[in-house]
């Protein structure tokens, strides 16, 4: 059958008496809660078919709730930051320095955990820095997911040369060591936040190419896409719309492993030096910490909130692929 | 069998003929990557001349300004010959050879432990985490694995310093005293004589030249950054085996060995976690990447000069042939690692054909 006559039969079922439409239509709009009966009753069916119930009846584990409370627990750090704190950003990073302060004193009233190197209010910088963790959570690994999706899905459906090409450079990418070449390169670009993270997020682009060729590859032996490519879609089509929906659910496993990846990552080239000082930086907080080592106050919060943001993600990513896991006939 | 052995043969071949374009790839890039630096090296031997002409003559006759493809040249066949070039800030007038030559060892004395020990211990643990699964052992396991992967190994290895290293010689009053800063005690000397065999590896030499002190010194100054490099390992390992292990268990050939009445024991090690096994060799053997970079940041914080150690000074200070030299040094391990790796996997699965 053809499209058009595809089309026909559907609408031909939801307005099969042509007299009652109008009715209908206008009871719809006019009476609030009104739903057409047959039409609701097909809904319902369908409802019933495409429960999400069971999804997430495996989803909320204990392990897994930890790891979204975790999770919960560094946004609304982050979100609320100017109310929790008393003191703005611009006076716990670089370019100030608190005249007269008291670097790596003890607990005090007025610092509730203690400073750090230059004077800086510990707490202060912890809950300033979730700011921080979230976006270099978030940015590279949206950078690397989407273009690793689009390059791999390429690669995988067109195959031969384009393919080869790829998977070379791919390959040739792999050999390098990838936060050495991150830490020889960040000079060059400048000590900014974002051309940190869009540099991390172009790094990793390669390492998540691999991977979604490899599912583009297993999902297109699938009949269903075999049957779309004789129905006449073209292939970007075919590829977008029915092969990496159904690839979709490792990705989003992968989305947050990734994101405790690049939280650790980007915490390392902080502790280095490289780090951008002008933001409280959970990983900054840790070198500034070295200095004095009998104030390990200092180094050992930040670096708690680091674990905690980094095992949040983990946590949720394994709970995730429990849950969306084909094999378990739950 | 003598056909597949063949076949290995051609793949073995083939990679190897295929490490070569990579390596020159890899060349390149890092020779890209070291003129974006904008460093001018003779600045610091020009340092006092005033006057431009001989500034001028004097870069020009060391080839300042040559085109891009006579310096790629030169550099290419400089590479090939053995010369690597003179570090000329970090450690000035050493060759890059030289420096490789010395300080790996000491990278390789660090990451051999690891390497030894984490097989051995993680997959014991992961096999126990997935036969009892969401039991009390495996909670604990798995929360000790994700501590592991959670916490970033640098900030392990300054708590480590500071309340294993530092305390514990306080408290002890020097009792136990586990030295954190310098890598060696800077008044100890190398136990081979000048003129004399050595390995260079400073265990093996110290046991050689029956130098006790010696010895005794530098365990105590790997103690500590080895346990940190151990834990952080085991985790990646424990996981991946747990979860290889739990897909095994589900299969129908393990029900079918436990119906036959094969003891659990046997169900376990020689039917489950042969088949488990695979992701985690590659894992374990091609991770020499990993342990590279694991060792940077424990070297750093250690302040123990190995690799990693001389690589950051050699970035922070600019020394981009240090850096060339050591980058195409860590391309070809890593690359060599996962070749073994690869060639491991038919090993283990005879199945496996390439």
């Amino acid at each position: 059958m053809t499209q058009i006559q595809l089309e026909k039969l559907e609408s031909d079922e939801y307005s099969s008496s042509k007299k009652g439409k109008i009715g209908r239509l206008l009871k719809f709009y006019l009476i609030p809660g009104w739903r057409n009966p047959d039409f609701s009753a097909t809904e319902y069916e369908i409802g019933k078919l495409k429960s999400k119930r069971r999804l997430f009846r495996r989803l909320l584990t204990p392990l897994t709730i930890a790891g979204m409370m975790m999770i919960l627990f560094i946004a609304i750090l982050g979100v609320y930051a100017c109310w929790l704190t008393q003191y703005p950003l611009e006076l716990l990073c670089r370019p100030y320095t608190p005249p007269g302060g008291d670097p790596f004193a003890a607990p005090s009233p007025e610092h509730p955990l203690g400073t750090t190197r230059y004077a800086y209010d510990i707490l202060g910088r912890l809950i300033w820095g979730a700011r921080t963790a979230l976006t270099a959570a978030a940015l590279p690994v949206i950078i690397s997911t989407a273009g690793g999706l689009v390059v791999g899905s390429i690669s995988a459906y067109f195959g031969g040369t384009v393919d080869s090409i790829i998977m070379r450079f791919c390959d040739f990418w792999f050999a390098f060591p990838l936060l050495i070449l991150i830490i020889i390169i960040s000079p060059m670009v400048g000590q900014d936040l974002y051309n940190l993270l869009i540099l991390f997020g172009v790094f990793y682009i390669p390492a998540s190419t691999r991977w979604i060729r490899a599912l583009v590859l297993q999902v297109r032996q699938n009949v269903y896409v075999r049957a779309a490519v004789t129905g006449g879609a073209e292939k970007f089509k075919v590829m977008f719309k029915h092969i990496l929906p159904n690839a979709m659910s490792p990705v989003i496993v992968g989305f947050f492993g990734s994101m405790a990846g690049a939280i650790l990552g980007f915490a390392s080239i902080a502790f280095l030096g490289l780090g951008d000082e002008t933001f409280a930086d959970w990983g900054t907080d840790i070198m500034y910490g070295r200095a004095q080592f009998t104030a390990y106050w200092a180094l050992f919060w930040p670096g708690l909130f680091i674990a905690i943001a980094a095992v949040g993600f983990m946590l949720i990513g394994d709970g995730l692929r429990d849950a969306l896991d084909p094999r378990l006939h739950i | 069998m003598a056909r597949q052995a063949r076949n290995m043969m051609k793949y073995v071949f083939r990679r190897i003929l295929l490490m070569v374009p990579i390596l020159l790839s890899v060349l390149i890039f890092t020779w890209i990557i070291s003129h974006m630096m904008a460093i001018n090296p003779y600045l610091n031997r020009l340092a006092g001349v005033l006057d431009r002409q001989v500034l001028e003559k004097e870069l020009r006759r060391v080839g300042w300004y040559d085109p891009w493809y006579v310096k790629l040249g030169i550099y290419l066949k400089n590479f090939f010959s053995g010369d690597w070039g003179e570090s000329f800030i970090i450690l000035p007038g050493e060759k890059v050879i030289n420096l490789i030559a010395e300080i790996f060892p000491k990278t390789i004395e660090l990451m051999l432990f690891s390497i030894i020990i984490v097989p051995i211990i993680a997959i014991k643990l992961g096999v126990i985490s997935a036969k009892n699964k969401n039991k009390p052992k495996d909670t604990l396991i798995r929360g000790m694995a994700i501590l592991g992967a959670g916490f970033p190994v640098f900030y392990i290895a300054s708590l480590v310093q500071i309340f294993v290293g530092l305390s514990l010689g306080d408290f002890t009053f020097d009792g136990i005293d586990i030295p954190v800063v310098y890598a060696n005690n800077p008044s100890l000397t190398m136990p081979v004589p000048p003129g004399g065999a050595g390995t260079g590896f400073r265990l093996i030499d110290s046991i050689l030249y029956n130098d006790q002190i010696y010895l005794w010194d530098t365990l105590m100054h790997l103690i500590l950054p080895v346990f940190c490099m151990i834990f952080v390992s085991l985790s990646g390992v424990t996981r991946q085996t747990r979860s290889s292990m739990l897909d095994v268990l589900d299969q129908d050939y393990v029900r079918t060995a436990r119906a036959k009445g094969v003891k659990e024991k046997d169900v376990i090690n020689r039917h489950a976690l042969r088949n488990a096994i695979l992701p985690t060799s590659h894992l374990i053997i091609g991770g020499t990447a990993a342990a590279l970079l694991g060792s940077l940041f424990v070297e750093v914080t250690f302040n123990y000069t190995g690799m990693g150690y001389y690589l950051l000074m050699a970035i922070y200070g600019g020394d981009y042939l240090v850096i060339n030299g050591f980058l195409v040094f860590s391309t070809i391990i890593i690359i060599s690692g996962t070749l073994i790796a690869d060639v491991a996997y038919t090993i283990i699965d005879p199945r496996i054909i390439y």
